[in-house]
Order: C-alpha cells, then structure tokens, then sequence
C-alpha cells in the first residue's frame, strides 16, 4: 500500500471521486482498514444502550472496539501461520 | 438496592419512533443523551457504508435479502434506495454502460457508478450492520423506562458490574 501511495496513483483517483454516488476508489487495496471504523460503530451503538452510566460510554465502547480490533487481528494471524507455516509443514502424502 | 431503569412495559410507540429515526425513541422518551449516542453510532455504520460503496449498496429490487436487514435503520434505507433507483440506475447521475451478455440475449446496461467487488461488499455490510443495531436500539427504546438516564441513575436489568 505504501508503494502506491509513494507513487501517488491513489490521490487523482480520490480526487475525482464523488462521495456518496460512487464507490469509494481502490478498495481491494485498503479495504482491511474498514474493520476500524465499523469495530467503533457496533462498539458505539451497542454500548449507548448497554452503559448503566452514560458517562461511562466513551470509555467502554473503545474498549469494545478494541476488544473486537484485537480479535480479528488475533484470528488473522492465526489464520496466517496455520496456512501459511503450518499446513505446508506437512508431508505432500 | 440499584434502582432498575428498564421494567417489563413495552412502548410501541418508542419501537416506531426509534424505526423513524435511530436514537428518536430514546430521545422522545426523556432519555436525550442515550438516543443521541446510539443514533452516532448507527449513523457511523449507515453513512460510513454510503461513503465506501455509494447508494448503490442499498438496492431493494437487486439486493433485497440484504434490503430486509439494512430496513431496521428505517426511512433512510428506503430513500437511500429509491435515490438509488431515480440517480443511478435511471442514468442521470452517470452514463449507463453496457454488460457482456449472450449475443442472443436482451442487452443489459448499468451505471458506470455501479459498486463492485470490495467496496460494494463493504458498503452493504455497513449498512446491513445499521440496521441490525439499530432494530436493538429501537426495542431497547420500548423497554427503557423514560427519563430513567439522571446523573445518579442506577444499574441496567441484568448487566450486573459489566459496562
């Protein structure tokens, strides 16, 4: 991702997008990024609803939301080292 | 001994107004604050997946098992896939453009605004997730007791020390 950024072929694609109508531009590329917005939102809506003090909310749904970043992040990389260290660790037959 | 803000009375008139708009029957009942936090938190879901997929990842005809869940945030999902409809697919917003098809077949068009692959996917789930949340924000709102959110208000039904 750091490479297209450094050669600048995302921003004209930014540029000449229009929010709301079109689909946001080059989404196979950063798509991974929206766990965040969308662990924050669940994480918001759940807690106004779940907190008994309101001012507890801010504090428990980033904790939530973290909670469910962390998660993800966790079965991904166990995902990672089951398909890509361990399966072909084993014999061919 | 805690005092207890949600009873075993059903509002339907919380459940319909929370429908109308997320957070608005928390609001009506008294309980502003709390109706103002979940409608931040569905509105990020809903908008957030307007902004990755377009309006195009609300679409009643073509996508109308998603539709049922993405229907809890109410009003909102059904204009957003009517402005589908009158901005998109009739052309107006963007030229329409011709699908691959069997030769002998009807030639089918879409418009060049049409989502595809990731952000498409995204974008539907967002909103899918808005509504799904804001179908629990809603009954929430028909069993919240109103006014029951003071300052030195007590413990939720059931949540124990659990935040």
């Amino acid at each position: 991702m750091s490479a297209i950024l450094s050669h600048g072929m995302i921003a004209p694609l930014f540029l000449a997008w229009t929010p709301f109508l079109q689909p946001a531009p080059n989404a196979e590329v950063w798509w991974w990024l929206l766990l965040i917005p969308m662990s924050f939102g669940v994480a918001m809506a759940y807690k106004a609803i779940r907190v008994e003090q309101l001012s507890d909310w801010p504090r428990a749904a980033t904790k939530m939301a973290l909670q469910v970043i962390g998660a993800v992040v966790g079965i991904a990389v166990g995902l990672y080292l089951l398909v890509i260290v361990l399966l072909p660790m084993l014999p061919a037959e | 001994m805690p005092a207890n803000d949600s009873d075993s009375t059903f509002r339907p008139l919380g459940a319909i107004l929370g429908w109308v708009f997320p957070g608005l029957g928390h609001i009506v009942a008294g309980n502003t604050r709390r109706g103002f936090y979940a409608m931040a938190g569905v509105l990020t879901l809903f908008l957030g997946g307007l902004l990755v997929g377009g309006i195009d990842c609300v679409d009643r005809k073509e996508a109308g098992l998603w539709f049922i869940g993405q229907a809890g945030c109410g009003p909102i999902a059904f204009a957003t896939s009517a402005a589908n409809d009158a901005l998109l697919k009739s052309g107006w917003a963007a030229p329409m453009v011709e699908m691959p098809s069997p030769a002998d077949g009807p030639k089918v068009y879409v418009s060049s605004f049409k989502g595809i692959a990731h952000s498409n996917e995204f974008g539907t789930l967002f909103v899918f997730l808005a509504g799904l949340l804001n179908i629990c924000v809603l009954l929430d709102a028909a069993v919240h007791a109103p006014r029951s959110d003071a300052p030195s208000g007590g413990r939720r039904s059931g949540e124990g020390a659990r935040a």
